[in-house]
């Protein structure tokens, strides 16, 4: 068994008594990987425990929470979903009062395949696997390096592959609004494929996914065209940790921005070149 | 499918026709998509320029019902420029001088005339397929929805044939096949003339087997009625009862006011559903059906991929699944051989007559994901493309095929030329898709498509609808202009019951697959009011 | 408390994508794409995304109906089965076996499809049997 999966397993079955509990990923027989919730009333199903690849763990959180207010919980951790959660927190999406997150540092090879600048936890106090740096993104670095006219060029040779599937915004740990703009037809016609320019399903999102994408990265992992979205999100990230000085994730007491009520003359533009 | 997905993603040129792909089999397109990232040409011809079509390399757009014509075209411009794979045809194959004699006359500007393709997009797109090392074709109802259906299917064969692309991966003719389960209904023998795994009736020897393995003296050897034949018997009162399991012809059936009148002709209809459907409104008896998510079993995807259903609840609301259910009428009538609790039960008998599926077992399936037949043992790895060294019949056949006008043209009378399709967000009848609010807000009834020029000429403003007539009945939908069809084209989605595309329809069929033809009827399109 | 995902395949299209069903306390909650799926690859269209909405519609039939006097009325299941076995029963004494036609589906599982012509060839007597494969 891998080493990591092996020490997992064992800080899990230390939690598991204290808790009703444990989110984290399970196996099955023909290698299909799904959330799961491990209970002590079940033990033999830690045989499927499993890391890679990564689900959505942060919905599913939020998922039994509403089910279940009070419950007390573990859940297994890596960088993106823990500031998933810290932020969903700040959002009242979740309570982490009750909740003892299992920090699982990345490997090097994960964070690649994430572009990830932060593939470590923050807050976690149990922890398994040794962190690493984060790793370089040169999918957005090709991005960056395009003409004004390339990249518009770009996008629209990406975007009019969308299927209009709402993959991106349904597994987002950070889109959890009742009312979603996307389904608002004052923002984004509806029934037609592919969606006209301008691109008002992707910019609608882009904005809403400002100082609370955690970038995580699941919306490109299920965009079955591979849209490479999250190139927008990481630029808008750097403009409002820029403007704001903010980070998702970081912190877990730091508001968001939007949370924030701006005094006047608070607020500069920066005018950032994208 | 002759192919199925892994090994597509090595062919090199992919030509899709008559297919909405993005809409109709979205998963489907991506991966196509995805693979001009790794340089593979995306070639698309289609009356409608659709979002697969927008994506193309090439596309190409005929004038619905001439798909004949331009296959020919395109076998013609092939063998001019010696394009052909001559070893294959020698080895492989037969008939092909009467392939060749036959196209001979379809030179790019004869096609050009009959079809609206241009001559030179037709030698280019006849260069890039043939030359390619691996090109694949894909169709869907837009190739077989014709009273010519089977003839379009043998010319993607023709095609393949004449330039070697099949039995390799990356290759093949890829039927893309609409509802989730029809490769299995037809594996299973939910046809008139075959048992499971396609065993003729008409065969002594098939019919020995299932007597044997069914305990029952005699199996009826005749071929039995099609749908349409069932709906006429209906009329006439050869067809007394009628058992309809979670279809619904009322709405999906050409010329839905004749299916109507035939169904409530019957003596006895039983109907067992999800929903109370169009159909089961007019039922003597009606049985609540439990939906996909609350029974075990399995579907076949259009690779012949074996999945599982699996049950996440029990039954809702008192309702039973079709295999309990028919258990029980079985059961209650008398009959031995339904005494099963579990579809796996049902598999193993499966497996045991139905030998492309012999192998594929519930075991297996836990602990390979799939299996895709023919997989005839326990220990087949199943089958990803088929005709790798020979055709099922031995040598190919190349059938020699004339371009023929469909059944109904349009005429003073009935001018436009109505097309009809499935669309994104939702699902045949609709019965399940139109109760999911998030699909129904996306498109919740019928818009039918027209070209900006006819709809200015029929003073159509953007708000008011039109009135849709054939010379089978008459509807009144919404319409939206678009260039995405032809001038003197209109296309419809069938999903919708106050618009229901089948009332215009017209039922010839396809004397073969007895396919009727949805692609092409004439109409009358005016303003309504 | 329960959690678990259900491995199934979509029941809206020929592709047969694969998903999880969420079930939270014996109740569908929603949908998660399988990763490891090998045709759908961890993505859906927005059918697939939703193919759990209609599954607790208001909608859903909630007992067998009989025709009676001209109207659909709710009936036990122990009724329905009978009737419907007498009345084949009797349609195919009278009339044979082929004046007795079934509709199989492209919606049900192939053990559905399956048991369903093994009832009309082995049960009824006749052939006639099809779905509405060509639409
Ligand atoms: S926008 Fe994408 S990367 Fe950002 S949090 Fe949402 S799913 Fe993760
Ligand atoms: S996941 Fe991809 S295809 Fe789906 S809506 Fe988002 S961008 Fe479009
Ligand atoms: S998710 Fe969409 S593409 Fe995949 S099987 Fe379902 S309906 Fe078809």
């Amino acid at each position: 068994m891998d080493q990591r999966l092996e020490a997992l397993l064992q800080t899990i079955q230390k939690v598991l008594p204290d808790v009703d509990g444990i989110i984290g990923l399970k196996v099955n027989a023909a290698g299909h990987i799904a959330p799961h919730l491990f209970r002590k009333e079940a033990p033999a199903e830690l045989d499927g425990l499993a890391i890679w690849p990564k689900y959505p763990t942060p919905d599913t959180l939020r998922l039994i929470q509403k089910a279940h207010p009070g419950a007390k919980l573990g859940m297994v951790v890596r960088g993106c979903e823990e500031r998933g959660v810290v932020e969903m927190f700040k959002h009242a999406q979740v309570d982490l009062s009750n909740i003892s997150l299992i920090g699982l540092q990345c490997t090097r090879e994960e964070a690649e395949f994430c572009r990830c600048a932060k593939p470590y936890t923050a807050h976690a106090k149990l922890t398994v696997g040794e962190p690493i740096e984060g790793v370089p993104d040169p999918v957005t670095e090709g991005f960056l390096a395009k003409t004004r006219e390339e990249r518009l060029e770009y996008w629209k040779e990406q975007l009019v592959r969308c299927i209009k599937c709402y993959g991106c915004r349904n597994v987002c740990p950070q889109c959890f609004c009742n009312v979603c703009a996307l389904e608002d037809e004052k923002w984004v016609g509806t029934g037609w494929l592919p969606m006209p320019l301008p691109p008002m399903y992707h910019l609608v999102r882009s904005m809403h996914m400002t100082a609370k994408c955690v970038a995580c990265r699941e919306c490109e992992e299920v965009c079955p065209a591979d849209i490479p979205m999250a190139i927008q999100y990481r630029l808008i990230a750097g403009d409002v940790k820029e403007m704001f000085g903010y980070e998702t994730g970081v912190s877990m007491d730091e508001k968001p921005p939007q949370l924030l009520v701006l005094a006047e003359g608070e607020f500069e533009r920066t005018g950032l070149p994208h | 499918m002759t192919n199925s997905f892994p090994d597509l993603e090595e062919a090199q040129v992919i030509l899709i026709t008559g297919s909405n792909t993005t809409e109709q089999h979205p998963i489907i397109a991506t991966r196509l998509i995805k693979l001009q990232d790794k340089g593979a040409k995306i070639i698309v011809i289609d009356p409608r320029y659709t979002q697969i079509a927008q994506i193309a390399d090439i596309y190409l757009r005929q004038k619905p019902g001439t798909d004949l014509a331009w296959f020919n075209g395109l076998m013609h411009v092939i063998l001019r420029d010696n394009l052909a794979n001559q070893d294959f045809i020698k080895e492989r194959t037969e008939g092909f001088e009467e392939l060749k004699a036959k196209v001979a006359d379809y030179t790019p500007e004869r096609v050009e005339e009959i079809t609206g393709i241009p001559a030179e997009k037709l030698v280019e797109v006849a260069h890039l397929y043939a030359k390619a090392e691996r090109s694949a074709i894909f169709y869907c109802m837009g190739i077989t929805q014709h009273t010519t259906g089977v003839q379009h299917v043998w010319q993607c064969a023709n095609l393949a044939m004449l330039t070697g692309h099949i039995g390799r991966p990356g290759t093949g003719v890829n039927p893309l096949r609409g509802q989730n389960n029809v490769q299995g209904a037809c594996d299973m023998g939910g046809l008139p003339n075959v048992f499971p795994a396609y065993q003729p009736v008409t065969k002594d020897d098939a019919r020995e087997k299932f007597q044997q393995a069914w305990g029952v003296e005699k199996l009826p050897a005749e071929v039995g009625m099609t749908i349409m034949e069932m709906m006429h018997g209906l009329e006439n009162g050869k067809v007394k009862a009628m058992w309809v399991m979670g279809e619904n012809p009322s709405l999906s059936d050409p010329d839905i006011n004749h299916v109507n009148k035939a169904l409530q002709a019957a003596e006895f209809l039983i109907v067992q559903d999800v929903f109370l459907s169009e159909t089961a409104q007019l039922a003597h008896v009606v049985l609540p059906a439990a939906s996909y998510a609350e029974k075990d079993g399995t579907f076949s995807n259009t690779e012949r991929r074996v999945q599982r259903v699996r049950k996440a609840i029990e039954p809702l609301y008192g309702s039973k699944s079709d295999m309990e259910i028919i258990c029980l009428v079985a059961r209650k009538m008398g009959a031995r051989g339904f005494d099963f609790e579990t579809p796996q039960q049902v598999m193993a008998e499966i497996n045991q007559l139905t030998p492309s599926y012999g192998g594929i077992t519930y075991e297996r399936l836990e602990e390979l994901g799939a299996l895709i037949w023919p997989c005839p043992n326990g220990e087949h790895p199943g089958t990803p493309f088929l005709h790798k060294d020979k055709f099922a019949r031995g040598l190919g056949l190349f059938h020699a095929i004339d371009h023929q006008p469909p059944a109904e043209e349009p005429d003073e009378e009935y001018p436009f030329i109505l097309t009809t399709g499935r669309i994104m967000f939702h699902y045949h009848t609709g019965t399940m898709t139109r109760r999911i609010e998030k699909l129904d807000r996306e498109v919740p009834t019928c818009v039918i498509e027209i070209n900006p020029a006819d709809a200015s000429r029929i003073g159509l403003n953007g708000k008011n609808k039109v009135r849709l007539q054939s010379r089978r009945g008459e509807l009144i939908a919404e319409a939206k202009t678009t260039e995405r069809v032809d001038p003197g084209v209109v296309f419809m989605p069938f999903h919708f019951v106050e618009a229901a595309a089948n009332i215009l329809t017209n039922p010839a069929l396809d004397p073969v697959a007895k396919i009727p033809e949805y692609k092409v009827c004439a109409v009358r399109v005016e303003l309504a009011e | 408390m329960e959690y678990k995902n259900v491995l199934t395949t979509c029941p809206f299209c020929g592709t047969g994508c694969g998903f999880f069903l969420q079930v939270l306390d014996g109740k569908i909650v929603g949908v998660l794409p399988d990763k490891k799926h090998p045709v759908s690859q961890g993505s859906l269209c927005v059918k697939g995304w939703n193919a759990h909405g209609f599954i607790y519609h208001e909608d859903r039939l909630k007992s067998p109906l009989i025709r009676r006097n001209g109207k659909l009325v709710e009936a036990s299941w122990d009724e329905a089965i009978e009737l419907v076995a007498t009345r084949l029963g009797e349609i195919k004494a009278k009339h044979g076996p082929d004046s007795i036609a079934l509709l199989a589906s492209a919606k049900a599982t192939n053990e559905e499809n399956y048991l369903f012509q093994k009832f009309g060839r082995a049960v009824i007597g006749t052939n006639n049997i099809d779905h509405c494969a060509r639409l």
